[in-house]
């Protein structure tokens, strides 16, 4: 054609990509974070050496805490990809063991 | 990690700031219930004699229940708070809740106080967003979240904190709106992170359910074990009158070392029936305290739970220090004015927002016009109608149905109409004009008290009654904090900007 294609007029996107990418991220780091810090204090309270109770309510005070900089280091590591792979599969992982071992007896 | 900071608190902001505001205010609960309700006498009634009380009537008009709940009045509360949990057999009950009832503690009868919240509403609001269950929380946790992601991303970000913790310029723009946001927050920041995280854990149960799911098949032996709640007995069947509860709470107290706040009286009149009698935070920094369950037919101890382990106890001294009901009044009174500290560096952080970005004679654009409003909307517009709340008190008849709910209606109306009516004027006199008619409201709330009540300023100051005495001049003293934002807000001001500044505010 006559037209080359630096010359052709910008077309407008609804989304551009790097809104994708965002948007995949804070969803990574919102919901994948819940579901990475879930499955890590929930493998760490029924790991510990102590009674149930006790163990349990570790889980549950240091969450917050893991959350936060689990939230927090999604926003800081630049690769989405490395975000995304090690928050979801720490979510699965863990999940995954926990759900294997089962609950206490 | 800066920009992270200011999306967090520019996202959250509006809802922090709302939470920061009534939830310091619930520091005086009890006491913002009692000024609400001026009919009822101060308690001077022991907790066993208002939990006996409070049984003879209920024996009266509730056998069959399945369970009573009995909050007893102390020297902060001036009335005995019950819930009644219909038996099975009885006729369905429609309302999703059980009726609260409040019970004169002397003479165990409901007592004839005007209906209202009282500050169970603000308390209520600064978790539950007057949003339906459980979006209300939802929102509240995530919220807080951001607040403790903003908190450990804004310490990352100070790299000159102990610097900045000295350095308060005024009328220097944007540079002094800077210099509060981290004087407020660099201050307070043991409190910010104190009171985030404990908030947090507040309702650990329902934000972070997992760790029981996975160490317990029964979710609900958790709560067995943790807290002593025994929940799967069954009735007997067989009757047997309950015995006086006034002992089993004077004994309850001695081996628990605190005072009774709470009883749970299950299948009363009932062979099975048990009396658990419970500590709370008003006598140490755990606010679970401890449980002592008793028979209810023989009046012997079935199980008590006195102690927790480390972790357990952790959690219960979280939950206590964010409700801080063990705080003596000074103490108390400097958890207000850190609870304003916390209001003011998340509104000092939104109005940050807005200065960074404004340029002169150029026109604003959408983004920065909208958050200049929502600002106006959350921080100049809440106290109106936090003010309007309690003069609906006084100036809705005593007597008029269902005034409880238009005492709650008048605040969001109030805080509504104003967030609207802003909009027609100018930002800058929206900001002077807002915090002036705060000032009105919260200044007439003293007058209006002494013109429908019998406990005025000078009638109170004369019987000793220091809560209503404090309260005015708490009211006088927000009225004057309000006066001075509107006294500045509205001066005119050359501000020489400078460019550097951009950076510095992490924006």
């Amino acid at each position: 054609m006559l037209m080359q294609r630096g010359q052709m007029p910008r077309r407008r996107v609804l989304i551009r990509p790097a809104a994708l990418a965002m948007l995949a991220r804070c969803i990574t780091a919102l919901l994948g974070g819940y579901a990475a810090t879930a499955a890590l204090v929930s493998l760490v309270s029924r790991l510990l050496p102590v009674s149930r109770a006790e163990a349990t309510a570790w889980g549950m005070i240091t969450s917050f805490l893991v959350y936060a900089v689990i939230g927090l280091w999604c926003f800081h590591e630049p690769k989405l990809v490395r975000v995304a792979a090690l928050i979801w599969g720490v979510a699965a992982l863990a999940g995954g063991v926990v759900w294997l071992i089962g609950a206490r007896a | 990690m800066a920009w992270i900071h200011g999306w967090l608190g520019l996202l959250a902001g509006w809802i922090l700031f709302a939470m920061f505001l009534t939830g310091t205010a619930s520091y005086f609960r009890p006491e913002i219930t009692q000024w609400m309700q001026p009919e009822q006498p101060a308690n001077r009634v022991s907790a066993a004699a208002a939990a006996q009380s409070a049984v003879r009537y209920l024996s009266r008009v509730g056998a069959g229940d399945e369970q009573w709940y009995i909050y007893l009045p102390d020297d902060r509360t001036a009335v005995t708070r019950v819930f009644a949990i219909p038996g099975a057999d009885a006729k369905p009950a429609k309302r999703p809740r059980p009726p609260e009832l409040e019970l004169d503690p002397r003479s165990g009868e409901p007592i004839h106080a005007r209906e209202t919240r009282g500050g169970e509403h603000f308390y209520r609001f600064h978790f539950q967003l007057q949003l339906p269950h459980p979006w209300g929380r939802w929102l509240a946790g995530l919220c807080a979240m951001f607040m403790l992601g903003a908190i450990v991303s804004g310490v990352v970000t100070h790299k000159r904190i102990f610097a900045d913790f000295f350095t308060l310029r005024w009328h220097k723009g944007q540079r002094s709106w800077l210099d509060a946001h981290n004087v407020s927050a660099v201050l307070a920041l043991p409190y910010h992170a104190m009171i985030t995280y404990t908030g947090l854990m507040t309702l650990v149960l329902m934000y972070m359910p997992w760790p029981i799911a996975a160490n317990y098949r029964q979710p609900a032996d958790f709560g067995k074990e943790a807290y002593g709640y025994v929940f799967d007995n069954k009735a007997s069947g067989r009757a047997a009158p309950l015995v006086a509860v006034a002992p089993l709470i004077a004994d309850a107290e001695r081996r628990l070392g605190q005072h009774a706040q709470r009883v749970v009286i299950r299948f009363p009149g009932d062979a099975a029936a048990t009396v658990a009698v419970a500590s709370g935070g008003a006598s140490g920094l755990n606010a679970r305290g401890g449980t002592v369950t008793y028979s209810g037919a023989t009046g012997r101890v079935t199980a008590a739970d006195i102690g927790a382990g480390p972790a357990l106890s952790t959690a219960g001294v979280m939950l206590g220090l964010h409700t801080a009901q063990f705080a003596a009044p000074a103490l108390r009174w400097l958890l207000f004015a850190l609870g304003l500290t916390g209001a003011a560096m998340v509104g000092t952080g939104l109005l940050l927002w807005t200065a960074a970005r404004r340029r002169p004679n150029v026109a604003p654009f959408f983004g920065l016009r909208l958050v200049e409003r929502l600002n106006i909307a959350a921080i100049a517009a809440l106290p109106i109608g936090m003010a309007s709340y309690l003069l609906a008190n006084r100036l809705i008849p005593a007597a008029a149905a269902g005034r409880a709910d238009a005492e709650v209606a008048t605040m969001f109306y109030a805080w509504g109409g104003a967030a609207l009516l802003q909009l027609a004027r100018p930002a800058k006199r929206a900001w002077c004009e807002l915090f002036a008619l705060g000032a009105l409201l919260f200044g007439a709330i003293p007058l209006v008290n002494a013109a429908t009540t019998e406990r005025g300023f000078f009638a109170s100051l004369r019987a000793g009654d220091g809560l209503f005495v404090g309260f005015d001049v708490a009211m006088l003293a927000i009225a004057a904090l309000l006066a001075a934002a509107a006294w500045s807000a509205g001066r005119e001001r050359q501000v020489k900007t400078r460019r550097k500044v951009g950076e510095l505010a992490h924006v």
